[in-house]
């Protein structure tokens, strides 16, 4: 109807070897945004100047890093995070510019819209904090995390329980699922106005909607952009919230 | 009109989003073409890892402690200028405050040598008057003795004039001479002392 021809779901989202196929380094679409969300902002660095008086390029390079210290670190751990300034502004960068190919030609497709970075970096997140937990409280931590002092004794083992499938599964899930899906959703919702535009073009009168659509598909780039720079900021955010939740748990 | 095609959209999607369940085995090449859109793949985490690593290891040693050493600097710069603003602003209180108590010791100076202008010129104008004063009493009696001796003077040489007038008249009046010393010489005494005649 209306010549839509929706391509298969399997094609929006997974993409063929360039090579390497059966082996764990095969490179497809989504290696390649990782490798270049790994190349974009190292050559940021390097290229931009360091003077006193920033100007153009460093500006963005020192705004990136203050965004961090002050939105990021300083709201959620207050000074003593500033020490996890690399590991956050990374992964502030890494899950920034590998959602951005969502709406860069060619590429139009988020890495984060496959579930191997998320879960990668959600695992990570988990293992950051529960070692630090235990770096700064040792087996205290876990103790306080399934046995918590601060509820009535008949209530810690439900609580305790709780707490623990928090910590050690569903903090990490949720990690990893808000970002997988919402970038997922977003260019599902792109390819699906991308879709309409084309087919209300080629569909006689209907053309009439073609402003609509088209407009909505604009629309919808730039508030994917939004989106992958919230869900870097929320991803870092939340990293930076639990390593604070580990250093004081009775926070 | 649009709906069905919608629907099917919709439809698609949510088959897409729910096909949760990888098939054993579908995934092709360890990373490409998979079953699921869900499952992770091996390869695209392979490649994650690795760039994230290196980026974390880049942002660590390489790319953050040039940013960080340029931040702190520009801090440091920003402090050491407004410490020296601060320092200067403290100066110039400091100098304005000592200006102000020089100023004021200036203006006490000034005062006092007015003050002491003023005495003097008092003193120097009391002194001139005092002066100018007994110049014009000493002139005014220069002037007294002046017109006193040039009175005298006058009377004296009136009086035989008037002597003679005298002396004439009454010898008009009585019909006979009066032009003996003697009557002479009463006269000029009558002349000389107005007041003892009789």
């Amino acid at each position: 109807m209306l010549g839509l021809e929706y391509p298969p779901i399997e094609n929006l989202v997974e993409w063929p070897n360039y090579f390497g196929d059966g082996q764990i380094w095969a490179l497809n679409k989504i290696g390649i945004i990782s490798l270049l969300a790994l190349i974009i902002p190292t050559v940021m660095f390097l290229v931009s100047k360091k003077e006193l008086v920033p100007g153009g390029l460093q500006n963005i390079v020192e705004g990136v890093v203050e965004f961090i210290e002050d939105q990021v670190i300083m709201p959620a751990m207050g000074a003593q995070g500033l020490k996890y300034l690399p590991l956050l502004l990374t992964m502030f960068l890494f899950i920034f510019f590998g959602n951005l190919f969502e709406v860069i030609p060619t590429f139009q497709m988020p890495a984060n819209a496959r579930m191997a970075n998320p879960l990668f970096l959600a695992v990570l997140s988990l293992v950051v904090y529960v070692s630090i937990g235990f770096k700064a409280h040792g087996f205290a931590f876990l103790k306080d995390t399934a046995w918590p002092g601060f509820v009535p004794v008949g209530l810690r083992p439900l609580v305790g329980l709780i707490e623990l499938l928090t910590v050690f599964i569903l903090r990490p899930f949720a990690l990893a699922v808000r970002l997988f899906a919402n970038m997922l959703a977003g260019h599902i919702l792109l390819v699906t106005f991308g879709v309409l535009c084309i087919s209300v073009f080629t569909a006689g009168i209907i053309v009439i909607l073609l402003p609509l659509t088209f407009g909505m598909l604009v629309l919808l780039t730039a508030f994917e952009i939004f989106v992958s720079f919230l869900q870097a900021f929320v991803f870092a955010l939340l990293t930076a919230v639990f390593i604070d939740s580990s250093l004081n748990p009775a926070h | 009109m649009l709906n069905p095609v919608v629907t099917q959209i919709s439809v698609k999607a949510a088959t897409f989003l729910l096909a949760a369940e990888e098939a054993p085995g579908a995934e092709e090449g360890g990373g490409g073409i998979t079953s699921s859109p869900i499952w992770p793949s091996s390869s695209e985490m392979f490649w994650g890892i690795l760039s994230f690593t290196a980026l974390y290891l880049l942002v660590r040693f390489v790319l953050l402690p040039p940013v960080q050493r340029i931040r702190n600097d520009r801090a440091a710069t920003i402090q050491a200028d407004k410490d020296a603003a601060s320092l200067a602003r403290s100066k110039v209180a400091s100098a304005s405050a000592e200006v102000e108590d020089q100023l004021a010791g200036v203006r006490g100076e000034a005062q006092v040598v007015i003050d002491e202008a003023r005495a003097e010129a008092e003193a120097e104008r009391q002194r001139l008057v005092g002066r100018a004063e007994r110049e014009v009493n000493a002139m005014r009696e220069l002037a007294a003795t002046e017109v006193s001796t040039e009175r005298a003077e006058a009377l004296a040489s009136l009086r035989p004039q008037v002597a003679d007038l005298a002396v004439g008249a009454a010898s008009r009046v009585t019909g006979r001479s009066m032009q003996s010393s003697s009557v002479r010489s009463k006269v000029d005494e009558y002349l000389a002392n107005p007041s003892n005649s009789n």
